[in-house]
């Protein structure tokens, strides 16, 4: 007999397809009753101030524990997103501000229970709170973005009662007890596993959740996959009942076009970090449901370092500013998927508020380029480089050509230099990166935060490492300002600082796509811009 | 003149003590490597909306990076004395146990790829050779020459794409098993065999399923070089003189082919068999990610490109010592093919 083995390999092949063809996939009833979340990041802990926690860390901690106070949410162009200005009760039933905004009391609800069954009192608020400014976390510098920053402001009045006590009337303090970090911990069960070098008991909580949130952890799998049961007594919801999912199963899939394949097939409920492109494609599709939200507490720029010549020249930056082919980039990035931030018309050529981000009048006009490049001494142009970090190379590699091939046209060199993330973060903290490209967010989007952050000192977040006594000054004292037309004109200086100075270029606002099946519904934009799978429920 | 066995063990003994230096140098040269690449951790790990310098600092702290190199090179060598591989910042949890939850994953899916390519690449090269210069020799050049031109991650997709996306038939892919399949008490790690220990058939399956399509799209990949390297090993030894000899005295065509002829060929095999496992190994990576498989390699490699510098400096020296293992094994099986090996 020839081809002996050649046969039985086929054999062994027909079999295969054979029995892959006849298994139909075997599901649980219960598939009705669970979501299925899918991402390319991963949860590393389970409890958010760890230094290192990943951002899907911080979206799972907002179902596993309750805060104090949580953001209420609202419609934007028919879209909910999460609302900085109301501020509701989450283990807190009401809350009081004084007069002079200098307290501010909390009331607990009396039916708020652990998922061990013990009930949240005003001891293991305190104790979560000093934890929370005391112990070297992640939430330590937050906090202090609200004047919390000492266990004495945090007092035990009674049994269900606490009162936070504010050094000046900060109107950031409220809305930080709502982020990520301040979580209520069952103080009782986490004192148990303190040592003597941990008195927080940061390592024992890194793997194990004790809160009171809406859900439990089933099974993690640090980098794979976390499931969670709902917490049937939970009822710190809207409409006081559990969250709908009976189970949330959070996993990582790395490649993005699997995550869009799993999505389309139905196995996935919901993704939020599809490559714009897919999306385009889903969404001409017509049979899922993709819900675009532009991320407004995020930005992405174009930053130059203001100390480092020839960037130091403001009219270097402006020729930059105006040699940049904004639209195509816009397309070739992004696909059009976001809020533009270039291309504004100012009549009077002041700004038209004073909300931070701002739409800067400025667009594509090679002459007025050449012009500044003029004005800065540098006719003939220069070469510098242009960075970015892998993790972004799916949009800055196309707008990084495009800046090339622009900036070419009016004599300045470009080298594109694509960089490994840590690399790229370290030379930005150690200042120096001359051009590139970066992203910010922020959690509590005000026009002071975002120009206190990221336009003063000399730290890592002000990109452009800009230094300008007025800018800083006025956004100091925006900080405290509690009249609103106040606060507005202080805004609009600051704008009007920005667009003469222009130490970085904003671009745009990318949105975030959620795509999800139909039946999903009550999905909200969250300022930690992945889900709350809380607010979720399926038709 | 040993006996085969006891000279087989021996060689084995004298090569895994000769490895010992090459381990320990491997060692030291992946600490260095590391501290010398472009990009701190501790920033890169301190990357909060409002992390500051003393975040930084705690981090490099709590790394061990605030030592010099030197005093960090005597902890981490006595910290791997006492096996312990550090604490990885990406997924929290020690490097030890990560890779033990990962290697099983990895080669269960490198050894049922492996076994695919041998299985299809073994026959195809002896057809092959059997016939030179037929259409069935151009063919499996054809064949060949697809497969490696084909990157692993094209053709993953590719799979997906058809198998699971077109026709339905693959499961999501997904990592190793179904999430709404419950897992088997782990005895071995390999889900497979876990499974079947278990007594159950159904979640085998399921597992089997989610392997399949992975491991067909590395197999893919190292067909090439088993089948090339079969074929030309089956040309030398079919023109050989024990051949001619074993054909003119009327053996059966099996006995001249299968028993005479194959057995002599396959030593080379072995060889490369033993060389594409290893690199699969760390090379699968690209398959890791794509069918999100959870193994050691894309481990590593998110490992890397966060500057993590213990999961990398574990994911390296598992790799070396595998490498050890494998060149071992293929020892003991060359002193099986040809026990003229064993003599010395």
């Amino acid at each position: 007999m020839r081809f002996v083995s050649f046969r039985s390999a086929t054999s062994v092949l027909a079999t295969t397809a054979l029995l892959l063809v006849a298994t139909a996939p075997s599901r649980a009833q219960t598939r009705a009753e669970t979501l299925r979340y899918v991402t390319g990041a991963s949860v590393n802990t389970l409890e958010p101030n760890i230094p290192g926690s990943t951002r899907e860390s911080f979206a799972l901690s907002m179902s596993t524990y309750d805060r104090l106070v949580a953001f209420g949410r609202k419609q934007l162009n028919g879209k909910w997103v999460f609302d900085l200005d109301t501020i509701t009760g989450e283990l807190a039933e009401s809350y009081d501000v004084s007069p002079d905004g200098l307290k501010i009391t909390f009331r607990l609800r009396k039916d708020a229970k652990f998922q061990d069954g013990s009930p949240v009192t005003a001891e293991d608020v305190k104790w979560s709170l000093d934890r929370c400014v005391t112990a070297p976390i992640l939430g330590k510098a937050q906090l202090l973005t609200g004047s919390l920053t000492s266990a004495d402001q945090f007092k035990v009045i009674d049994p269900l009662t606490v009162e936070v006590t504010l050094p000046k009337p900060d109107k950031l303090a409220l809305p930080n007890l709502a982020t990520v970090y301040p979580i209520i911990i069952n103080s009782k069960l986490a004192k148990e596993h303190a040592t003597a070098d941990d008195p927080w008991a940061t390592a024992w909580l890194k793997e194990h959740t004790a809160g009171s949130g809406a859900y439990v952890v089933e099974s993690f799998k640090p980098g794979e996959q976390a499931i969670l049961k709902r917490d049937e007594n939970w009822n710190r919801g809207s409409a006081n009942k559990p969250a709908f999912f009976k189970r949330v199963i959070v996993q990582s899939v790395p490649e993005p076009a699997t995550r869009a394949n799993l999505v389309e097939r139905g196995d996935a409920d919901l993704v939020v970090d599809l490559q714009a492109s897919d999306v385009q494609s889903l969404e001409a599709k017509g049979k899922l449901k993709v819900i675009s939200t532009p991320q407004y507490n995020a930005i992405t720029f174009v930053s130059m370092n203001n100390q480092m010549p020839p960037f130091d020249n403001v009219n270097v930056r402006r020729a930059i500013a105006y040699a940049l082919p904004y639209d195509d980039m816009f397309k070739a990035a992004l696909f059009g998927r976001g809020a533009p931030l270039f291309g504004a018309s100012w009549p009077d050529g002041k700004p038209l508020n004073g909300i931070y981000p701002f739409q800067q009048p400025v667009k594509l006009d090679l002459d007025k380029a050449r012009e500044y490049l003029k004005a800065a001494g540098l006719p003939e142009g220069f070469s510098t480089t242009f960075s970015f970090n892998v993790g972004q190379a799916a949009t800055a590699e196309p707008m990084a050509a495009l800046v090339k091939e622009s900036l070419g046209k009016i004599g300045i060199k470009v080298d594109i230099q694509k960089l490994p993330d840590a690399q790229m973060s370290t030379l930005i903290n150690e200042k120096k990166v001359p051009f590139f490209t970066e992203g910010i967010t922020a959690w509590l989007p005000s026009t002071d935060y975002f120009y206190r952050n990221f336009y003063t000192g000399n730290q890592r977040w002000n990109y452009s490492s800009i230094n300008n006594s007025d800018l800083e000054a006025i956004a100091q004292a925006a900080r405290f300002e509690p009249d609103k037309a106040k606060y507005e004109e202080d805004g609009r200086k600051l704008n009007a600082i920005h667009f003469s100075e222009m130490p970085q270029i904003p671009l745009w606002q990318p949105s975030q796509d959620a795509v999800m099946a139909s039946s999903i519904e009550g999905f909200t934009y969250q300022f930690h811009r992945l889900v709350d799978y809380r607010d979720l429920s399926r038709k | 003149m040993k006996t085969g066995l006891g000279a087989t063990l021996l060689r084995a003994g004298r090569r895994l003590l000769s490895s010992l230096p090459a381990l320990f140098g491997v060692l030291v040269f992946t600490f260095l490597l590391m501290r010398v690449l472009p990009g701190d951790p501790a920033v890169f790990f301190a990357s909060g909306p409002n992390a500051g310098k003393e975040e930084i600092e705690q981090i490099r702290k709590q790394m061990g990076l605030n030592k010099s190199v030197p005093e960090q090179l005597v902890f981490y060598l006595s910290d791997i004395g006492h096996g312990n591989l550090g604490r990885s910042m990406m997924t929290g949890q020690p490097v030890l146990k990560d890779l033990r939850e990962r290697l099983p994953a990895s080669l269960e899916l490198t050894f049922t790829a492996l076994l695919i390519a041998l299985i299809a690449a073994v026959p195809l090269g002896v057809v092959a050779a059997l016939r030179p210069g037929s259409l069935v020799d151009h063919g499996v050049r054809l064949f060949c020459a697809l497969g490696v031109c084909v990157p692993t991650f094209v053709s993953g997709l590719l799979l997906i794409y058809v198998f699971y996306y077109l026709l339905g038939l693959a499961p999501d892919p997904t990592g190793r098993i179904d999430v709404f399949t419950s897992l088997p008490p782990q005895r071995t790690g390999f889900l497979s065999i876990d499974f079947l220990l278990a007594g159950d058939l159904e979640g085998w399956w399921a597992a089997f399923r989610q392997l399949i399509l992975p491991a067909v799209s590395m197999a893919l990949f190292v067909i090439a070089p088993l089948a090339r390297i079969t074929r030309a090993s089956m040309l030398v030894s079919l023109g050989s003189d024990f051949v001619r000899t074993a054909r003119s005295v009327g053996l059966s065509w099996r006995k001249v082919v299968v028993t005479y002829a194959l057995r002599n060929a396959i030593l080379p095999v072995i060889t490369i068999a033993g060389i594409v496992f290893s690199t699969m190994l760390g090379a699968n990576v690209l398959v890791e990610k794509v069918f999100s498989w959870p193994g050691v390699a894309s481990y590593a490699l998110d490992a890397l490109l966060s500057s993590d510098y213990a999961p990398v400096q574990g994911f390296v020296l598992l790799m070396a010592s595998l490498f050890v293992l494998v060149n071992l094994v293929v020892d003991v099986c060359y002193g099986i093919a040809d026990p003229r090996v064993s003599i010395e």
